[in-house]
């Protein structure tokens, strides 16, 4: 294995990993079915890179997009970030306020196609369908991006921000704010009845969510140093689903071995088999197939995933193994 | 000197519905409904089916806005106040079927509804373990309190949907009481309920009043509302028919007709 490879497998997997703590903080611990989620890397990847790239007459003009401010590191990371988290604003208000939770999935679904429709056929904006190019990657100005030494060094940047964002959620999920999440997601009536405001936890969640998902687009586009509206159709988000329902919803261990299972290994184990079995584009197509029986097998025989979320014991709590001999008999 | 400045608070209801009309389209479901309920009392409302109960609770709480009238909770205006925000006033619902939070533990529906926890916000939150757990000790040890008193101590790490109907009710009562109420609401708390716990409910109920909260119950079973309820307020097509105790309502006969036939 070479190290490019490694370190592309790596990077993928703490981007997906980053992805899938904030999908499940908003679909697993809140129960808010983020179907646009992928919009969101998207914006964070569209601004880190023309954060970071020069204005776009440079190259001979070669590709049209706004900006082009080439900020130093780690600004286009930040800006990223910040663009997850405002474009959830505006969002948030007009989806999560009136919508009962079925209609809030449809509209946003809805908004994950409009929005790659838009960015495709836009050109002047980010460059439409042929989408950016030449994204510079972070300090390469003082760093050989082509060494492995760099490869590396990025792994350890995208490690750390895993693990930020790892003890971020999982301080929200596990504190009693996250028990508020948790009630919202189960009766939501109930919770408004208990003093809980639902619209301003749904926005909140949203946001940090969105902040979270900005990021993992600014730590995959540095990398890749390319992003146009084919990376982001909406089964992107239908992927990540697969992999919180596969994990475990609402638990971030569940969430970490859920990218690491679908988007990482599904994805790189169906890349080995050869493309030339059958007609042109069966294998690509069976992969989708294989998603969908592997989301419909988990919710038939194990709904509840690999990680089930934990169920919350307390100091001095009657123990554990009483309760449950006194449940089956 | 003390007395006569209490005396006029003491005699205000502690909540004063007027006139709240509430319609679904051309459907009148309250329909000029006024009421008090003083402090300290058990009000019972009674009426048949359709008569308007359950809707005019969820006006009162705020779960569906009224088309009109006004609501005077402990001296101030709530009628466009929202309903979380009612709760939070001590203005604090049950539903009339079960409400639990299925998938949190019942200890864990009791701490959910407390307020005063640091943790229970954004900021507090990602501020860490440390910073909350004093607040969160504090309120495991209120819920267990609660939770010994209703006998359902043994149960506290169960998952609440898990329980049956009528514990299930326990722990909407328990929840609601965790909110430190003013008023409590309860839509026909003994409804699917075994017979032996309608009687612990009704203990728990008679409890409570003695130690001075206020609650205003709809209620089918008469028995019960003849036991529980200090006075009773009768609902029939949105309207109020009559008010006073059961033994009173029984002699009038609009009201035997319309509900208390049997």
């Amino acid at each position: 294995m070479n190290t490019y490879y490694a370190a592309n497998l790596l990077i993928y997997a703490g981007v997906d990993i980053i992805a899938l703590l904030a999908l499940n903080l908003q679909f697993g611990v809140s129960g808010i079915v983020n179907f646009s989620f992928i919009v969101f890397q998207a914006a964070g990847a569209y601004t880190a890179a023309v954060l970071s790239l020069p204005p776009d007459s440079a190259n001979g003009g070669f590709q049209i997009y706004f900006g082009g401010y080439q900020l130093p590191f780690p600004l286009p990371w930040l800006g990223g970030a910040v663009a997850g988290g405002l474009l959830s604003i505006p969002v948030g208000l007009v989806v999560l306020r009136k919508l009962r939770s079925d209609y809030q999935a449809i509209a946003l679904l809805v908004l994950s196609i409009i929005t790659n429709e838009v960015i495709t056929n836009a050109r002047p904006l980010l460059n439409g369908a042929a989408g950016l190019a030449l994204v510079p990657p972070p300090l390469s100005d003082q760093i050989d991006p082509n060494t492995a030494s760099y490869q590396y060094f990025y792994v350890a940047l995208t490690a750390v921000c895993v693990v930020l964002v790892f003890v971020l959620v999982n301080r929200v999920v596990n504190s009693p704010y996250g028990r508020s999440l948790r009630a919202m997601r189960e009766r939501e009536i109930a919770a408004i009845a208990i003093g809980k405001n639902p619209v301003e936890l749904k926005m909140t969640v949203f946001i940090v969510g969105g902040v979270a998902a900005g990021l993992s687009g600014a730590i995959l586009v540095g990398f890749i140093q390319l992003w146009a509206p084919s990376v982001w159709l909406y089964p992107e988000t239908i992927i990540l689903f697969a992999a919180i329902i596969v994990g475990g919803r609402g638990n971030n261990v569940g969430a970490i071995l859920g990218a690491l299972l679908v988007p990482v290994g599904f994805e790189e184990v169906t890349r080995f088999i050869p493309t030339t079995i059958g007609p042109p584009g069966l294998i690509p197509a069976l992969q989708w197939v294989a998603i969908g029986l592997l989301i419909i097998g988990f919710l038939w025989f194990r709904p509840d995933g690999v990680r089930p979320e934990p169920r919350h014991v307390f100091d001095g709590a009657p123990v554990l193994e009483d309760v449950d001999h006194a449940r089956r008999g | 000197m003390l007395a006569a400045a209490e005396a006029p608070a003491a005699e205000r209801p502690l909540l004063a519905a007027s006139d709240i009309h509430r319609h679904f389209e051309g459907l009148h479901a309250v329909d000029g409904m006024s009421i008090d309920v003083p402090a300290g009392k058990i009000t019972g409302l009674i009426g048949p089916n359709g008569a308007g109960k359950s809707t005019f609770l969820a006006v009162l709480a705020g779960t569906l806005p009224a088309s009109s009238g006004t609501i005077v909770f402990d001296g101030r205006d709530v009628t466009t106040m929202p309903a979380y925000q009612r709760a939070r006033s001590g203005l604090v619902r049950t539903f009339q079927l079960p409400s639990e939070f299925a998938r949190l533990t019942v200890l864990e529906n009791l701490l959910v509804a407390a307020p005063k926890n640091r943790g229970d916000s954004l900021f507090g939150a990602l501020m860490g373990r440390r910073y909350w757990i004093d607040d969160e000790r504090r309120l495991v040890e209120d819920a267990r309190v609660l939770l010994k008193r209703f006998g359902m101590s043994a149960k506290e790490s169960d998952y609440a949907g898990n329980m049956s109907g009528g514990q299930k009710r326990l722990i909407e009562i328990m929840r609601a009481l965790m909110l430190k109420p003013r008023l409590l609401l309860l839509d026909e708390p003994m409804s699917g309920v075994h017979p032996k716990i309608v009687l612990e409910i009704q203990h728990y109920l008679q409890d409570l009043r003695s130690e001075g909260l206020t609650i205003l119950m709809v209620e089918h079973e008469l028995h019960m509302v003849e036991r529980l309820c200090d006075s009773v307020v009768v609902m029939a097509q949105g309207k109020v028919i009559g008010s006073g105790t059961m033994a009173t309502l029984r002699r009038q006969r609009e009201i035997v007709d319309a509900y208390l036939v049997g």
